[in-house]
């Protein structure tokens, strides 16, 4: 499905029918915004009670899912119910969260045989994935922004942080599509924070972006100039942030008063460390109390807690600037972002490290929202056109060889979109088959990087040990989504593969999810769902009779037929009123087109890149 | 094995030439982004972002290479198809002598001793910088592929001596 793929379901060409709602949204482990471009300035949209921030808390009531301050309000009284800091488990599968079970208050499903992805029980035998609570957090700003907007978005820019790995990426774009978001791009969080500032300012230099939110950390280095950004290189750790100030300051006090860890008194201990710590920004001594329970907390006794937490921060930092290829004085200015950089340790140790007194004009908590909202004007077609973002990927990516040794194809840093191929040949006489496992991360050995994702390159023609020649290819598309291939050249047979993601969802759980969502919505959503199908049926149309006008000599005869035969059933469902047989059309022409698609791609990459070596594989 | 090569001096705009210009260079690489990162095909047809994505994906893949002296100078090698391979014969007396300094880093890096580390890798630094500076005179002055190919295999070597003392992977 390379051909469609490329084009991502729900995309319009239409683009002055509603030119002008094309929203930024920052999904944060805390707060969520959504911010919009208006007459050239971008605006966070505030809910009708004039508040920006969004809590990212959803609660599954007994008859309704709530999402925000009233979820919050919810959570100390129904703590497994109510989901906060979800972002920290998206994309994780149930092995990656078993070790952290009982330290949170949810109750999670009991660990399937598969290690799939992990999902909450939220009462009466439900079960949601971090996809669908994220989801219900997007959907309210979804319907916040339509309603202040005044119709359907044009599409959406996410942000994410930039330390994401695949898994993450995809489950949040995954998120956006269930929630209903035509979603644009995924755009790192340092990268819309520096956008927001640089296009305010427009300065020209090094910058290094310090982002801590509540429950990550990123650090990045981005080069500006002559309206170019370019990303020189990212780090981070995806589970440190202002979240664990409070887990230290709770888990103290929960200490003095011997109470046992009971998710209703972690989320209220947790919450008043919240509340203290806010207080400490500005005041130099306060009060916590939980329950009955009161005790003093002064700012020096918090410095003292939360400091080497902060101390955390500053390997990931000189990594960065090493990475760069910058000592700490190259660096022009410091962003700050996320509400934990309001600490004013965090600024102290911030300065410390980069020698430079950190920017701090724009809201913390906005500034990445601001910046995405610039970046979907951009690519709304409506924007400015001065400006581009070029990305890189945070961690390297590569295959597993012989003896669990991980063989990075693309290494970490590298600008996006970025494509390489590698070949590697069969070690067994009459091997017909090819294990690929495509994994993530730094290390050496197979254990310590994140598994992507394992598929199988079958059909390969018996032959000596050492005589095929399987060439795999990596893409990753300008959001840091990783595409892999895998053919056999000397046979020139090409075998299919099925890449299976290990820990987002399948498409068809996406659709089902997506579908099972509407039909629980009201009349005017089915409408919506129907023109939303009609207008996707009429662009994939439209795509597809380009394509096979422009590369007819990569058609061959059967599939022309079944293209030809499923674009006149697509065309006879459009007219009719029932959305999924549009739907289903789609994926049959989708389906039908496969074969010439992915000649299409595989000539399209033929011409990007060329194998490097040739390596033995052990499978 | 893969595709013939083409010049990545003509995907970037530059003159084929050793002796690049690192800012002309980056200035070129920023402006070939503009024209074809999908960004800026964000809404196009899917055939012109199929497009925009195998160009951008290229053009980094070339800026990458030209931006590297080393790598810059084996894609020269290829143009004038006299690639270098990954089994070129090395002699036995420089291997030994890259062993006995790799034995040495390794000892020192064990031992915890920062400041021979640091010797170490000053020296390997002068030696690295001297055979890209001899490579760069025998592109000037018109020197035989096998010349600079034996410059380029005494390179691949300190570089990754190099890369083993800052504990990173080759790329």
């Amino acid at each position: 499905m390379a051909l469609f793929q490329i084009a991502e379901p729900g995309e319009s060409q239409i683009k002055e029918a509603c030119a002008g709602r094309a929203v930024g949204i920052d999904l944060g482990t805390t707060n969520s915004l959504v911010a919009t471009v208006r007459d050239g300035t971008p605006t966070v949209l505030p809910d009708e009670e004039q508040r920006a921030l969004l809590p990212s808390v959803v609660h599954y009531g007994d008859v309704r899912v709530v999402v925000g301050q009233e979820a919050q309000a919810l959570a100390a009284e129904h703590p497994r119910t109510t989901i906060s800091s979800v972002k920290r488990f998206m994309g994780r599968s149930e092995r990656d969260v078993e070790a952290v079970r009982s330290l949170t208050p949810y109750e999670l499903a009991p660990a399937s045989p598969d290690g799939r992805v992990v999902r909450f029980e939220v009462g009466h035998g439900r079960k949601v994935t971090p996809i669908e609570v994220s989801a219900e957090i997007l959907r309210v700003l979804r319907e916040r922004a339509e309603e202040q907007l005044g119709g359907p978005l044009d599409g959406a820019v996410i942000t994410v942080p930039a330390y994401f790995d695949d898994a993450q990426r995809q489950a949040t774009k995954d998120a956006g599509r269930l929630a209903g978001l035509e979603v644009l791009r995924l755009l790192n969080e340092p990268t819309a924070a520096a956008l927001a500032y640089g296009l305010d300012k427009g300065s020209q230099g090094t910058y290094a972006v310090y982002d801590l939110g509540g429950g990550t950390f990123d650090i990045s280095i981005l080069k500006l100039i002559d309206g170019v950004f370019e990303v020189k290189s990212t780090g981070g750790d995806s589970a440190l942030g202002g979240d664990d100030f409070d887990r230290a300051i709770a888990g103290r006090v929960l200490d003095e008063m011997g109470a046992a860890r009971e998710p209703g008194i972690v989320r209220r201990a947790l919450d008043a460390a919240r509340a203290a710590r806010e207080r400490l920004t500005c005041d130099a001594e306060t009060e916590l109390a939980i329950g009955k329970h009161k005790r003093k907390l002064g700012r020096e006794e918090l410095e003292a807690l939360i400091r080497p937490i902060i101390e955390r921060t500053g390997g990931p930092c000189r990594r960065a600037l090493k990475d760069a290829g910058i000592g700490p004085g190259g660096v022009d200015g410091v962003v700050l972002v996320g509400g934990a950089t309001r600490t004013p340790l965090v600024r102290a140790y911030v300065e410390q490290i980069f020698g430079k007194q950190p920017l701090g004009d724009i809201d913390p908590d906005k500034v990445v929202a601001l910046g995405a909202a610039v970046q979907a004007d951009i690519l709304a077609g409506t924007g400015r056109d001065d400006v581009l973002l070029l990305d890189v990927i945070p961690l390297s990516l590569g295959i597993e060889t012989m003896g669990g040794v991980v063989e990075k194809i693309i290494p970490r840093n590298s600008t996006i979109p970025a494509g390489a191929s590698q070949e590697f040949t069969t070690y067994a006489d009459k091997q017909t088959g090819f294990d690929i496992h495509v994994v993530q991360g730094e290390r050496d050995s197979v254990e310590h990087c994140r598994s992507l994702a394992r598929f199988v390159l079958k059909g390969i023609p018996p032959m000596a040990a050492g005589m095929a020649k399987v060439k795999i290819t990596f893409m990753v598309d300008a959001d840091g989504i990783l595409q892999v291939m895998a053919h056999e050249e000397t046979s020139g047979v090409e075998a299919k593969v099925d890449v299976k993601p290990s820990y987002g969802l399948t498409d068809e759980e996406v659709e089902r999810m997506l579908l099972e969502s509407y039909e629980h919505a009201d009349e005017d959503m089915r409408s919506r769902l129907l023109a939303t199908e009609r207008v996707e049926a009429q662009r994939i149309l439209t795509a597809t009779a380009a394509a096979m006008r422009e590369d007819a000599t990569l058609l061959d005869e059967p599939t022309r037929t079944a293209m030809d035969a499923a674009i006149a059933e697509l065309e006879a469902r459009t007219a009719g009123e029932d959305h999924r047989a549009i739907h289903d059309a789609v994926l049959a022409l989708d389906e039908a087109a496969r074969p010439f698609a992915e000649a299409r791609m595989n000539r399209s990459i033929e011409r990007a890149v060329r194998g490097k070596r040739v390596e033995e594989l052990e499978v | 094995m893969g595709s013939p090569s083409s010049s990545k001096f003509a995907i970037l705009g530059v003159p084929e030439t050793f002796d690049l210009d690192p800012e002309e260079l980056e200035r070129r690489y920023r402006e070939r982004s503009r024209e074809v990162h999908p960004d800026r095909f964000a809404r196009a047809p899917v055939a012109d972002r199929v497009k925009a994505l195998s160009e951008a994906t290229a053009l980094n893949d070339a800026f990458k290479v030209l931006k590297s002296p080393v790598r810059r100078a084996e894609h020269l090698l290829e143009l004038r198809g006299q690639p270098l391979g990954d089994k070129e014969p090395v002699p036995q007396s420089f291997l030994m002598k890259i062993l006995e300094l790799r034995e040495a880093l390794e000892d020192a890096q064990a031992a915890k001793d920062e400041a021979e580390v640091a010797r170490l890798e000053t020296a390997m630094r002068a030696r690295f910088d001297a055979a890209l500076r001899r490579v760069g005179q025998l592109f000037a002055s018109g020197g035989t592929s096998e010349a600079i190919k034996k410059e380029l295999i005494d390179l691949r070597y300190f570089q990754r001596f190099l890369d083993e003392v800052t504990g990173e992977e080759a790329a």
